[in-house]
Formats: structure tokens, sequence, C-alpha cells
């Protein structure tokens, strides 16, 4: 038998009980439709999940710091010797990680903090030297006009996170936006800032000004008088300030700032020449340690399928690794779970309606006992009847998972109206259909109706043929 | 001539509780290439079982038989429902026509179990509702039709896939006497003129007088062969050899 025919005789019974038929996919509809919007609903927490992540560096974004030998560490590796003891983000490094597998580009961090000065304002800031390419792929949110630090520039530009306003604090009584509720009157986009990255020395100066000033004439201890000229102010401009307002926009960026790497690290080399740089290690004579060391190193890998395997290399090397894909990989698992609970939700609602196309089927096959049988007589073929109720079933879930999906597209979009409309500032949408979810329901619907119709369709296949001519 | 079907000491027995009913009781006979033949008997006779064995709808209990050189006893059901598709054609008493189909659908269906392509068997089947004078009646439903037309979409059903071998049980069952003669006559003329071989049972020895040769069965025995050849309906009657 060719299948169209086989196509047009499953269709056409369906035709005749067009009641009955109407009621069974009515079933499947409820059925697909609850699973894809249950299962929609787990993807929507799943996406905002990963733009979450994105916002935090990303699904492939390793970062790779070194380790220091703390004292139980040292006292193991003095037996080894010494070398294995401490390790140091370096250029080397850098070197060392760009030219492992998977890895697409390292870049160095350097964090220091520093602190900024403008009008009767200070604050503590976070600076986070990178390079351009590093500050490139971190895809920040200017605010229209600005843009990322030029590496070629002499002076230091900085990117402010939209929340580094709040760290500004009056001078002179030390209370910031929490004590006064009110932000300090700078624009940071505009206004120039002054720079100090040697906030000991700053301090140190601060005080002998102020012992200065109120005992006139300070103990100028020995070991103080080399302090005692006031560290460099760097006169600073903003290239840029990210998007979103000072208050509420959190990003995971909001309260950093940023710089070109290479001219912060040539700074904090003029600024502490021939003294140890805070943050670098120093060898045990307190002499700096002979090369420059990072903070950090920002690791790229090429695919997220890539970022465990990298970890356990870099790991291996001796290195400290953090990457978001154990935060990815635990929440996954959680968002698995959900899903599961969701979906199996919504499984129950399909199974409900399996049972109905059974059910269907084998009322169907009951009525067309005669029927079946006298095809039989004349020469169908039992796998021809076998294939047509199982057409017949699989249309069902056809015709369900159609509307069942256009169904949910509907509840979607619905779903998703309320809740934007309802609570601005949660990302992404809350129910998320992907073309893949819809693709794979109807599949879906459809096995299910063939599964719940292969029973019935063995069962007509089964039938006697005399059965057909003895009741008459 | 050719002998197209062949029984060999054919015995059926149903169980019916502790006793055993024996519907045919050891059978043999020989039919012909593009005979006409009648079962005859009273009810109960085992008629209707003896033309299911025939047709291999059902298996028997002992015995052998033979079509066209092919042992069909021994077939698996889906081998059988090949060899009804390509060599038997059905005649059944209530008709069995498939209510949803019209007339050319249902005398095309076994064209389509052969897998002939749409065109080709509605051509063929709106030929043979031609040859049965059923040219008007060619959209109607089976419940749009009387018994008698219902027959003959019946009959054009049997024929269209060319079967070497008609059977036919009780085609005339539900039919008043002269439709029944009119059913008959279309039969008989159809099975001479295309030289098929048809296999009637029917209880009605009036309606016997159209074949050529009339087994009579009593208790599934055939106790006697009737012969009719040629216009003068000269009887040559025997006994059957087994008691
Ligand atoms: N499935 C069965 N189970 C038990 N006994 C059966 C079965 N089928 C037929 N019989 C018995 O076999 C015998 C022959 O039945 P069969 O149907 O062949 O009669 P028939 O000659 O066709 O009668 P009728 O003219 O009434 O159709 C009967 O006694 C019947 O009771
Ligand atoms: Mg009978």
């Amino acid at each position: 038998m060719r299948w169209s025919d086989l196509l047009r005789m499953s269709i056409s019974s369906l035709k005749r009980r067009r009641l009955r038929t109407f009621l069974t996919v009515l079933g499947v509809v409820i059925g697909t439709a609850s699973i894809v919007v249950m299962i929609s609903l787990g993807l929507g927490l799943q996406q905002s999940m990963y733009e979450e992540v994105e916002q935090n560096g990303g699904t492939t974004s390793l970062t790779v710091t070194g380790k220091q030998a703390n004292d139980m560490y040292m006292y193991a590796a003095m037996a080894e010797g010494e070398e294995q003891s401490d390790k140091y983000i370096t250029d080397e490094v850098i070197e060392e990680l760009r030219g492992l597998e998977h890895v697409k580009s390292a870049n160095p961090v350097l964090n220091v903090s520093a602190i900024a000065l403008k009008g009767g304002y200070m604050a503590y800031i976070n600076l986070y030297g990178m390079s351009a390419e590093e500050l490139e792929s971190r895809n920040f949110e200017l605010k229209p006009g600005g843009r990322l630090p030029d590496p070629d520039s002499q002076e230091l530009e900085l990117v402010y996170g939209n929340m580094v306003i709040q760290d500004f604090m009056e001078e002179s009584t030390g209370k910031g936006y929490w004590e006064t509720g009110e932000l300090p009157d700078i624009d940071l986009e505009h206004d120039s800032v002054f720079l100090i990255l040697d906030q000991d020395g700053y301090f140190a100066s601060q005080d002998t000004v102020s012992a200065g000033m109120s005992e006139a004439a300070g103990e100028t201890g020995p070991e103080t008088s080399g302090q005692k000229k006031a560290p460099k102010k760097y006169v600073v401009r903003a290239s840029g300030v990210m998007e979103g307002d000072g208050i509420n926009d959190y990003n995971a960026n909001s309260w950093s700032v940023f710089c070109d790497i290479d001219i912060l690290k040539s700074c904090l080399q003029k600024e502490f020449r021939g003294r140890a740089i805070p943050g670098q290690p120093t060898t045990q004579s307190g002499k700096p340690y002979k090369q420059f060391v990072y903070t950090s190193a920002s690791v790229q890998a090429d695919d997220m399928e890539h970022v465990e395997e990298l970890t356990t290399t870099i790991r291996s090397l001796g290195y400290d690794v953090t990457s978001n894909i154990e935060y990815i990989n635990s929440m996954k698992k959680q968002f698995a779970m959900v899903q599961a609970v969701l979906g199996g939700i919504g499984a129950v609602s399909l199974f409900v309606a399996a049972i109905g196309i059974a059910n269907t089927m084998m009322m169907s096959i009951y009525e067309r006992t005669k029927e079946i049988g006298v095809m039989k007589v004349i020469g169908c073929g039992l796998k021809n009847i076998r294939q047509m109720f199982l057409l017949e079933a699989g249309f069902i879930g056809f015709m369900g998972g159609i509307v069942g999906n256009l169904l949910s597209l509907l509840m979607s979009v619905v779903i998703n109206a309320l809740v934007s409309g309802q609570s601005m500032g949660i990302g992404g949408s809350l129910s998320y259909i992907p073309v893949w979810l819809v693709g794979a329901s109807l599949v879906f619907a459809v096995l299910v109706g063939m599964a719940a119709g292969y029973f019935p369709a063995l069962r007509a296949m089964k039938l006697s043929p005399l059965a057909a001519i003895r009741n008459e | 001539m050719k002998s197209v079907i062949q029984v060999n000491d054919l015995y059926k027995l149903y169980r019916v509780g502790d006793s055993y009913v024996r519907a045919l009781d050891g059978v043999s006979f020989e039919i012909r290439e593009g005979e006409f033949c009648a079962i005859v008997g009273t009810s109960g006779s085992g008629k209707s079982t003896l033309l299911n064995m025939l047709a291999g709808l059902e298996k028997p209990t002992k015995g052998e038989v033979i079509i066209d050189g092919h042992h069909i006893e021994g077939l698996k059901e889906d081998e059988l429902v090949r060899f009804r598709r390509e060599n038997v054609g059905f005649i059944f008493q209530s008709f069995h026509l498939i209510g949803t189909m019209d007339a050319v659908e249902n005398v095309a269906l076994p064209l389509t179990f052969r897998g002939v392509a749409r065109r080709i068997r509605t051509e063929k089947a709106e030929r043979m509702l031609d040859m049965v004078s059923l040219s008007r009646h060619k959209k109607h439903l089976p419940n749009q039709m009387s018994g008698g037309q219902q027959q003959r979409v019946g009959v054009a059903r049997a024929l269209v896939s060319d079967p070497r071998i008609i059977f036919a049980d009780e085609p005339t069952g539900n039919l008043d006497s002269h439709t029944s003669e009119d059913v008959m006559n279309l039969m008989k003329r159809v099975v001479q003129e295309q030289g098929r071989t048809l296999v009637m049972v029917t209880h009605d020895d009036h309606l016997a007088e159209y074949a050529d040769r009339v087994f009579h069965i009593i208790d599934g025995r055939i106790v006697k062969i009737e012969e009719r050849t040629g216009a003068a309906p000269r009887r040559k009657e025997r006994e059957h050899e087994s008691i």
C-alpha cells in the first residue's frame, strides 16, 4: 500500500468521528502546552542566569591567580626546594598560558587600590589595569560619548563603574552616601580627579602635615624622613562611565574602575622606584621581586566545553583558577531539577492524553472490527493495518502537538507581558521557547501518540479475518 | 483441464467444551480451472468452514489444500494475506462494503492494497462498475444503494484485481429471488467471459443449477458431486467414494 493511501485512510477515519477526534486532540493540546510552558519557564530562568554570568565575565573566562606559600606550605616546600613554593603571574606565565591548548587569549590583570580626590571628597577605589584587548572583551556598556582607555596615551584614563560615585565621601567628615543619602556633586564623566597610588605615602604626609600644624615642631624620626615627600597626585580624566544610575543598576563591574595596564604599571614603577610596590611580593630580605607580578591573569577558553579541562590543566601548573563554570554547573544541575519537576508536571497531563489516545484507538478498532476483517480478507497486509492505526494515532499527536505549541507560544507571550509589566529590572523573559523546544515537543507528541496507538494497532493487526464474516 | 484447487482428506474439528464438532470430516475433491462450482448443503453442514479453509481464512486440523501447486495450509498469516491479495476475490453474503467509501473507492480497494496508483485503479474500478451496470451509482455510498446494487459492487470488487479464483459465501443470501437471479447471471457471465474459477456456497438447490458442478455436503462430508455439462442438463450422478 502506498503511504499516501494509508494517510488518506487514516485521516478519513479520523474525520468520520470528528467530535471524538477533537476531544482526543484537545487532550494532547493541553498535555503538550503544559509541557512546553513548564519547560519554557525553566529555560527562561536558565537564560537569565546565563545573562548574569555573561556580565560576570562570561562562560568561557577563567581567572588565574598565583599561589602564595603559606607557612604550612612553606614548611613542606622548603624540604623540596624553594623553587616551587611561590607561583606568581608574570609576563612569562602569561606567555605560557597563551601557549596552552584551548586558550583563546590570556591577559594580565593588575588590581590595586588607590585614592581618588575631588573637591572636598575622597574615595578608595578599586583600580583594575587591563590590556586593551581584555577591556574590549568585557563588553562594558558605557554612557554615550564614553570610550575605553587609549593604550597609547601617556596619561592614565579611567573607566568608572556606575556605582563608584557612591565611594566618594566628604574628606572632612568622612561621611559618604550611606550617611548623607545624597550622591556627591561630582561629574565623573567630565571632571578630572587626583589619583594617588601611594596610599601609605599619602597618609604619612597627611599625618605629618597635621602633626606639623598642631605641634609646630614635629619629631622627625630617621625612619619617617624618607616618606616625608608627598606622593605624586596624578591628574586623571575619565574616558568613560558605565551605563546605569549610580544607586540601583548593579552589575558585576559597577564598583570598579578600569584603566590600561601598561600605563598603570609604569606609573607604579615610577612612583615606587627603589621601593617595593604594595601588593608586589618581596624576597625574604624585603627587596622587590625581580619580575613584575600581576594580580591575576584573565584567560578566555575557546569553548565553554573546554573550560573545565583547561581549569585542571592550569591547576596542575600550580596556579589557582576560578571560573564561572562551577557556578554554571551547579546552577545547571539545579535548573535540570527545576525543569524535570516542571516538565514532569506537564508530562503527567500528556500521559493522561496518551491514555485518551489509546482509548480512542481501542474504540475505533472495536467499531471497525468488521471492516478490518474484511480488509484482511480482501488482501490488506498486516503491516499496512498496523501502519494505518499508528498513523491515525500519530496524527492525533501531531495535530495536538501543533495546536499545543501555538497555544504555548501564546501563553508565553502573555506570561512575559504580565511579568514585565509588574516588576521592572528583571532582565530577560520569564518564559522562553526556543525553536528546538517547539520541534522536540512536536516530535514528542507524535511519538506519544504512536506509543499510545501501538497496542491498539497490534490488536487490530491480530484481529481474525473470520470474525468479520462470522458476526453478520 | 488443469486443476487449480486440490483438497486432500481435509478435517476440521472444533472443540466445544469437552466434545468435538466435526465440521469437516475427511473431504477430498478437485476443482478445475475456469469451473463454476457450487457447494450445497443444509445449515451447519460445514459449507462455510470448507470455503474458509480454501481461502486460507482458517487452518485445517488435518489434510491438505493445494492451490495452483502451493500448499496453503501451512502458510503464515501474512503469507496468506499476500496469497489472497494476489489470487483470490471474495464475495460476501452481507456485502461488507466499507461504509465511508463510495462505490468506486470500494471497488478499487483491492488495488489500493496492491499499491496501484490512484488514477489507474480508479479507471479500472469504473470499468468494473460499468460492467456490473452501475455506471450511474459510482459516487454512491453503500447506504445509498439497494442490496442488489451493493452486491453488484461486491462482485465488481471481487473481480477488479483479476483474481484466478473467486470465493462467494451465500452471495445472494440477503437478496430477494429476482435480484438473486440477476446477480447469479452476472457472476456466471463474468466467470465465463473472463475464464475465472468460481466457488460458491449456497443452501439453495435452485441457485446451484447455475453451476457446472455441484458438491453436496452433509455433516462435513461430500456425499455427492453433481456434474452439469453442456446446454442439456444431463445429470451424471455418482456416490462419493468415502462413506
Ligand atoms: N468456531 C467454531 N467453533 C465451534 N464450532 C464451530 C465453529 N465454526 C463452525 N462450527 C461448527 O461447525 C459446523 C459447520 O459450520 P459451518 O459454518 O461451516 O456451517 P454452514 O454449512 O456454513 O451453515 P450455514 O448454511 O448455516 O451457514 C457447525 O456445526 C458449527 O456449529
Ligand atoms: Mg455458512
